[in-house]
């Protein structure tokens, strides 16, 4: 095994050589992601304050008819980094999600106040074209959705709309935006069959290569895993780990543990509000609220 | 399935081994500081406690987070408390060792009471251990490890002795009392080197075996 | 409590567990089949049965009189109280049995054919009157162009006049022999007047027409209405010299004919001589093997599916009206699939949800509860009249005061009955459209499709199972219906089918037969009800089976769809 050579490498190491001051031995294993974040620093906690935002909500309201469903929301998003919306049922979460891409605007009942600013552009202001908005988004949902066509159709279904039709633009983007889902090896040799097909997982993986496929700012989930077994769960978890870096990602989830895995940063909501919004360490081992910290060791309700 | 988790635990095994090392190393500087009566080591060992003290620190904070964060299980749960357990051994053992290195100073004012013998006996076989517990830990043996808790019996026996020799000495002669009193720190301090190694092996045991040896051969 | 109460309290009622439920349901699925495939036996049955060739039996009743003739059926009836009084002193053992039986006795139908002679073809004969039955071996049934058939018997086959076959087999061998020649000729000289004739004919309307259009623009002393008269007398006269000279064919070949001639007599005596030409089939009834048997069963059913329709529809082939039922089926199809999809499409999608949707969605569900009769009525009223009336006055004025447009005919016949199916259509492809899940709706729309992208890319095509089950729907029930079509193009007999090789080659405008209407003309309007019934059997197996197969073939084509578009339902 590589893992025990290597560390007796390194025991031997410092047995015969004279001590270093102060800094870890080399990496032992090569590193999983494309573009590792600092592996061989001590992990710092990470922190709002040193990242760059890709999406600010402001002061931002909701009702459905009536009833308020989001309360002054003011959260600023990291670029690069995985953000988790965790909270009970009914809390706002997807809700509030699905007001990044304005796909509540297909229910009528919706009024909403104030804005959101995606990479510094409004996105509730008045001239903003909704489709032009959805195509700088890519979402993934709960239910998954892939399209009655081929798989290759599907990837490039963003594409299609927008009127690329050049072969070799679309095969490249089929081939990275798969591979990005950690799918292409599994697929790569049908193609032109039917999308539907596909395992729960792996259908799963292709709507995240679909999402992916037009370069979108913000890749937006809504519990993407609730309808998988645990292994595509597993898959899909480490697929959006290794998304970092490339994509913002901003997963909603009502698993706590699923956030504690895979997100640097975590908002919990509460009955339309954010109680609290830290990076995802701070959230699991000490929040600063309590109603938080009832949350998540499980003491809620 | 790869997982960035199996990375995490990767990092902090690494970070365990470097610890273990450099407790190693002190101990053999310690000891070549009273032999050799050479006080620039005994300053060194101070020094790089300190290195020793921010690894258990970081130690117990990457363990602590990765509990929080990745719900582990099974063999990856047992790896992460025994880690924090390790570093506790291995940072007192780096306490020994810098209390082996002020005696060794203070030893080194006065001429030699006699050529050491047993002193070095005993090290010798507190460095084997801590040593052999490392192979252990790095070649997934606990067996080896079982092996080591044997050897403490030996290290008590020579304190014992040691412990009689040099109170004759110091009925016999009351101007060798400071040195016999440091020598027998010495003794003492290599005795609980050798007991917090055997506390290495049994945490091994438990982490590859998830079987709890403790208190079994008092 | 005791262990009988307690035994009771804990059996569960059975029909709390809905056992009878079970049986009630089975039983009216039971019930529903047995009726269906009833019915369909019954077609079946009888319509295949039409076309076997009967013997021909000879009879010989009380009062001297002979019959000869196929057996049609045989039922009970009262004998009425005169008869049985003159029966009482004929045969008075035959009037004991009968009152026996309390005054009912069994009379047979036998048809006799012969209509020109005796003016009718179906004679029933009291079973209690018959003295002897015999299955004479050369007793003949030829059917005949005209008049319908002939039963009899064959006494000389002539040639130019004079006999040259005398005994039954020479002259069965000899009729053999000249009959496919005869036939031919005839189908020659009906090519020669349908499409050659006919085609002097058209172009002799054509110059009427195009005169009578010049005359409506320019007036009757204009110039160019001069030179267009004369170009039309020049016409005209070359076009004579053509017809006379196809007339001076035909009549060769009518005389030709005319040369071979079989003389028939029958059983009452008369004799009559028939042109061979004019025969179109013939076999001795009683001396047929089973094969050749097997042979004139194949060979009518073959005349029945490609020949024209003779003597009142009663006989002959139903082409036409297969034709014509295709043809109305297709272009109703074809006018309700897009109309009615899009008027779904938009009742479903880009509607305003309220009131009004409320209203018309109401309205066009109640519109498939019209009685189709109210369909022909204003198909006849507004499409015929008012649009037909129309299009005639602006663009066939030469035509006037015939109608083209402004009458019954194949485009509005087809219109109405688009009206009529495309309630089905639309509520069918209105669920298909709810049915698609909003889950890809919204995959579509995240990924920045607009409104109609989504609906053209995956909405419709996931729908299309359900619109095709729609559309079928709209066939089966399109092609099934009978009474808008009375009034608004079919017609008893059509002289010509609606397409054809002059252009503009399908002609919308022209009036057509169909196999739902023949089947009511030929039961219960012909002339001669009995020998219409057989027909209306095979004619109903042969609707039902067109209809099976055009469902058929539209359940295979969404099958395939279904499995490219809906996929496994996991």
């Amino acid at each position: 095994m590589d893992e025990r050579h290597t560390m007796e490498t390194v025991l031997e190491e410092t047995r015969t050589q004279p001590m270093k001051p102060h800094a870890l031995p080399p990496r032992a294993t090569p590193p999983t992601q494309v573009r590792p974040a600092d592996a061989d620093a001590k992990p710092k906690t990470p922190s709002l304050a040193d990242e760059r935002i890709v999406l600010e909500v402001q002061k931002f309201n909701l009702w459905y008819g009536s009833s308020q469903a989001l309360h002054d929301i003011n959260l600023k998003f990291p670029m690069g980094k995985v953000t988790a919306l965790i909270g009970p049922s009914g809390c706002g979460k997807s809700t509030l999600i699905r007001c990044i891409n304005r796909l509540n605007d297909l229910v009528d009942i919706i009024r909403i106040e104030g804005d959101m600013l995606l990479n510094g552009k409004s996105i509730y202001g008045r001239d903003v074209d909704v489709i032009e908005l959805r195509k700088r988004t890519g979402m993934v949902f709960q239910k998954t959705n892939p399209f009655p066509m081929s798989i290759y159709e599907n990837v490039i279904y963003p594409l299609r709309i927008d009127g690329e039709n050049r072969r070799k633009i679309l095969d490249e983007v089929v081939e990275r935006s798969l591979q990005r889902a950690a799918l292409w090896d599994e697929v790569k040799d049908r193609l032109q069959d039917s999308a539907l097909q596909l395992s729960g997982g792996q259908q799963q993986r292709l709507c995240i290569a679909r999402a992916v496929a037009a370069d979108p700012e913000v890749l937006l989930m809504d519990e993407p895993c609730s309808a998988l077994d645990p292994i595509a769960t597993g898959k899909v978890e480490e697929l959006i780990y290794q998304l970092r870096g490339y994509y913002s990602v901003m997963i909603v989830t009502h698993n706590m543990q699923q956030a504690a895995r895979v997100s640097d940063y975590t908002a919990f909501m509460y009955l339309g509000k954010v109680i609290e919004y830290d990076a995802t360490e701070k959230i699991f081992t000490n929040p600063s609220k309590k109603q938080t910290e009832d949350y998540v060791t499980g003491r809620f309700g | 399935m790869e997982r960035h988790f199996d990375q995490e635990l990767d990092d902090l095994k690494q970070a365990l081994l470097r610890m273990a090392s450099i407790a190693e190393q002190n101990v053999a500087q310690a000891l070549k500081a009273l032999v050799q009566r050479d006080n620039s080591l005994a300053a060194k060992v101070d020094e790089e406690d300190n290195l020793l003290d921010a690894l258990q620190i970081e130690i117990d904070d990457r363990a602590i987070k990765l509990l929080a964060l990745r719900q582990p299980t099974a063999r990856d749960l047992r790896l992460l408390t025994m880690a924090m357990k390790i570093s506790t051994d291995l940072e007192r053992i780096g306490d020994e060792a810098v209390n082996i290195s002020h005696r060794a100073q203070e030893l080194n004012q006065e001429p030699l009471l006699k050529p050491l013998v047993d002193i070095p006996r005993m090290a010798e076989l507190a460095q084997s251990m801590i040593r052999d517990a490392l192979d252990a830990f790095v070649y997934e043996k606990p067996d080896g490890a079982r092996e080591i808790i044997q050897r403490d019996e030996k290290v008590d026996q020579l304190n014992h002795q040691l412990h009689r020799e040099l109170t004759s000495f110091m009925v016999e002669d009351p101007h060798t009392i400071t040195r016999c009193l440091n020598l027998m720190s010495v003794a003492h301090n290599l005795e609980r080197i050798a007991d917090h190694a055997t506390n290495i092996a049994e945490e091994i045991v438990y982490l590859y075996e998830a079987r709890d040896i403790r208190h079994q051969h008092e | 409590m005791s262990s009988e109460q307690k035994n009771k309290s804990r059996s569960t009622n059975l029909t709390a567990r809905g056992e009878p439920m079970v049986w009630l349901t089975g039983g009216g699925l039971v019930v529903a089949t047995l009726m269906i495939a009833g019915l369909l036996l019954f077609v079946l049955v009888n319509g295949t049965a039409t076309f076997w060739p009967k013997p021909l039996k000879q009879v010989a009743t009380a009062d001297g009189k002979q019959f000869l003739g196929e057996i049609s059926r045989i039922e009970t009836y009262r004998v009425p109280a005169t008869e049985l009084e003159g029966l009482e002193k004929t045969s008075p053992d035959a009037a004991a049995k009968i009152r026996a039986a309390d005054g009912a006795s069994e009379r047979e139908l036998l048809r006799t054919g012969n209509f020109d002679l005796y003016g009718d073809d179906f004679k029933w004969v009291a079973l209690h009157n018959v003295t002897k039955t015999e299955t004479p071996p050369n007793a003949w049934m030829l059917e005949r162009q005209e008049w319908g058939p002939f039963l009899g018997f064959i006494k000389e086959v002539r040639v130019d006049g004079k006999a040259v076959a005398s005994t039954p087999d020479e002259m069965r061998a000899k009729f053999n022999e000249l009959h496919g020649r005869a036939r031919a000729r005839w189908r020659e000289v009906r090519r020669l007047e349908k499409k050659d004739v006919g085609a002097i004919n058209h172009e002799l309307e054509q110059q009427r027409l195009n005169l009578r259009k010049i005359e409506l623009k320019h007036g009757k002393e204009s110039a160019p209405y001069q030179d267009a008269v004369e170009s039309r007398a020049r016409r005209e006269a070359e076009l004579k010299v053509k017809y006379e000279e196809l007339e001076k064919n035909i009549k060769a070949i009518r005389d030709e004919d005319a040369r071979y001639t079989l003389l028939l007599a029958e059983v009452g005596g008369r004799e009559k001589e028939q042109k061979i030409s004019e025969i179109v089939r013939a076999y001795p009834a009683n001396a047929l093997s089973f094969g050749r048997q097997f042979g004139v069963y194949c060979s009518r059913w073959w005349e029945f599916l490609t020949d024209e329709p003779r003597e009142a529809n009663t006989e002959g082939g139903v082409l036409p009206a297969i034709f014509g039922t295709v043809m109305m089926t297709l272009v109703m199809s074809l006018v309700v699939a897009p109309f009615g999809v899009i008027a779904a499409l938009y009742l479903r999608e880009y509607a305003k949800q309220g009131l009004l949707l409320s209203a018309v969605r109401i309205a066009v569900n109640n519109l498939a509860g019209v009685p189709s009769i109210v369909f022909g009525v204003f198909g006849l009223g507004f499409f015929c009249y008012v649009v037909g009336g129309t299009i005639d006055s602006i663009f066939y004025p030469e035509r006037l005061p015939s109608p083209t447009y402004g009458t019954g005919g194949l485009l509005w016949a087809s219109l109405t009955l688009a009206l009529l199916t495309v309630p089905v259509v639309i509520v069918s492809t209105e669920e298909a459209l709810a049915a698609v899940p909003s889950s890809m709706r919204e995959g579509s729309y995240a990924c920045g499709a607009s409104k109609w992208q989504t609906i053209r890319r995956i909405v419709l095509p996931r729908a299309m199972p359900g619109v095709m089950t729609g559309l079928i729907l709209a066939m089966a029930r399109g092609a099934g219906e009978v009474a808008p079509l009375m009034i608004t193009g079919v017609v008893k007999l059509a002289p010509e089918l609606p397409v054809d090789g002059h252009a503009p080659f399908i002609h919308f405008a022209r009036s057509f037969m169909h196999l739902g209407f023949h089947i009511y003309d030929v039961g219960f309007q012909s002339r001669n009800a009995e020998a219409g019934k057989p027909m209306v059997f095979t004619t109903t197996l042969l609707l039902i089976a067109l209809i099976a197969l055009l469902n058929l073939s539209a359940i295979y084509i969404r099958n395939r769809l279904k499995k490219k578009y809906v996929g496994a339902q996991f």
